[in-house]
């Protein structure tokens, strides 16, 4: 399997999880803070918006971006995704660093996403620098 | 090339880095406690003796488990709790009690334990109306004594007088009572609600909605 291949794999597991995860932010239900924490008091924390708009939204946003850009495997498409990856990447650990040292809880979906943030990063950064793009024609 | 590709690579690494700073920055600084406010006439003119809010022969006694930390409490108080002190507390139908868990964080429990304070003067249920309405981060560190002094000066409460009993042992018998009922019920977040008439066995609601609540407390009144 190719690393845009991979890429591709990675991202829709990404998306599958943002996706279930911005579903759940809106469906609402009767949400909670868990005593024995979790993905209710993570989705219920302030951090689970971010100037308004849902942080699980915002992968779904990136996920789309990334699969978009690997539509294409020119140089500029590369690096785009490679920005993308490298972005849900810082932001995820910047989340799961909330989870952990503010919030005192770990969500296993975020968790699951910010794992596939760092496989999409490492093989975005991989495929920019030692797989060679196809020339133009 | 491989020049090129590594350019490239730190320009979107460097505007990675730039997108997440800002995004952390904004992450970080979107809840700040709001300043209390006076808290409203919902509580004027109802009794409230050791915690519990309303006549004490109420027959139904509805008890909500918090954390003060937990923004689902700060809403349940701000959508949930009106209804229910106009149609069923302030009627007679029930009393209201409360267990202040802390299972959030440090900031819960200095809050739990000025809030045990509060209840000492009869002035709990505006301490925490006041309180949510000045909810900050979670574990922020934002429950200070000059938060606490904030919110029980818009709340009614001595906050001299709050601080120290907070500072006492008797404080953490209200937080050692609400961890071990919510325990025996098996409740595991918050806000959850009780319900029981006279003496009988509270039972625990699935729901926190006004509407649900107020239709347990009905039910109760109708056995």
């Amino acid at each position: 399997m190719t690393a845009r291949a991979a890429s591709a794999v990675v991202a829709v597991a990404g998306l599958g999880i943002a996706g279930y995860l911005t579903v759940v932010h809106y469906a609402g239900g009767t949400p909670a803070c868990a005593i024995a924490h979790g993905c209710a008091t993570v989705q219920h924390s302030q951090y689970a918006t971010l100037a308004g708009v849902p942080v699980a939204l915002l992968g779904v946003l990136g996920y789309a971006g990334a699969l978009a850009s690997l539509a294409r495997d020119g140089e500029g498409a590369r690096t785009v995704t490679a920005f993308l990856a490298l972005a849900g990447f810082g932001f995820s650990g910047w989340l799961t660093y909330v989870e952990v040292a503010r919030l005192d809880a770990i969500c296993s979906w975020c968790v699951a996403s910010a794992v596939c943030m760092t496989l999409l990063a490492a093989l975005s950064v991989a495929r920019l620098l030692c797989d060679a793009a196809p020339a133009r024609a | 090339m491989f020049i090129t590709r590594t350019r490239r690579l730190v320009a979107a690494a460097a505007l990675a880095a730039v997108v997440v700073a800002a995004a952390a920055v904004a992450s970080s600084s979107g809840g700040q406690p709001a300043a209390p406010v006076a808290t409203p006439a919902l509580f004027r003119g109802i009794p409230e003796h050791g915690g519990v809010l309303g006549d004490p022969r109420a027959p139904v006694t509805l008890t909500e488990y918090v954390d003060l930390q937990c923004p689902v409490c700060a809403a349940a108080a701000r959508e949930t709790l009106p209804r229910l002190v106009r149609d069923y507390v302030r009627t007679g139908k029930a009393k209201l009690d409360v267990r202040t868990l802390s299972f959030i964080g440090p900031d819960s429990e200095r809050a739990a334990r000025f809030a045990a304070g509060a209840a000492e003067q009869r002035r709990l249920w505006p301490f925490l109306e006041a309180f949510y309405a000045a909810q900050g981060p979670e574990n922020s560190g934002y429950v200070t004594d000059e938060h606490l002094r904030s919110v029980a000066a818009a709340a009614g409460v001595d906050a001299g007088a709050a601080l120290e009993f907070a500072g006492s042992a008797a404080a953490q018998e209200p937080l050692n009572r609400a961890n071990a009922d919510a325990q025996r019920l098996g409740i595991d977040s918050t806000p959850a609600f009780t319900v029981a008439r006279g003496d009988g066995a509270p039972r625990v609601l699935p729901v926190h909605d006004a509407r649900s609540v107020g239709a347990a407390i009905d039910a109760e009144l109708g056995r």
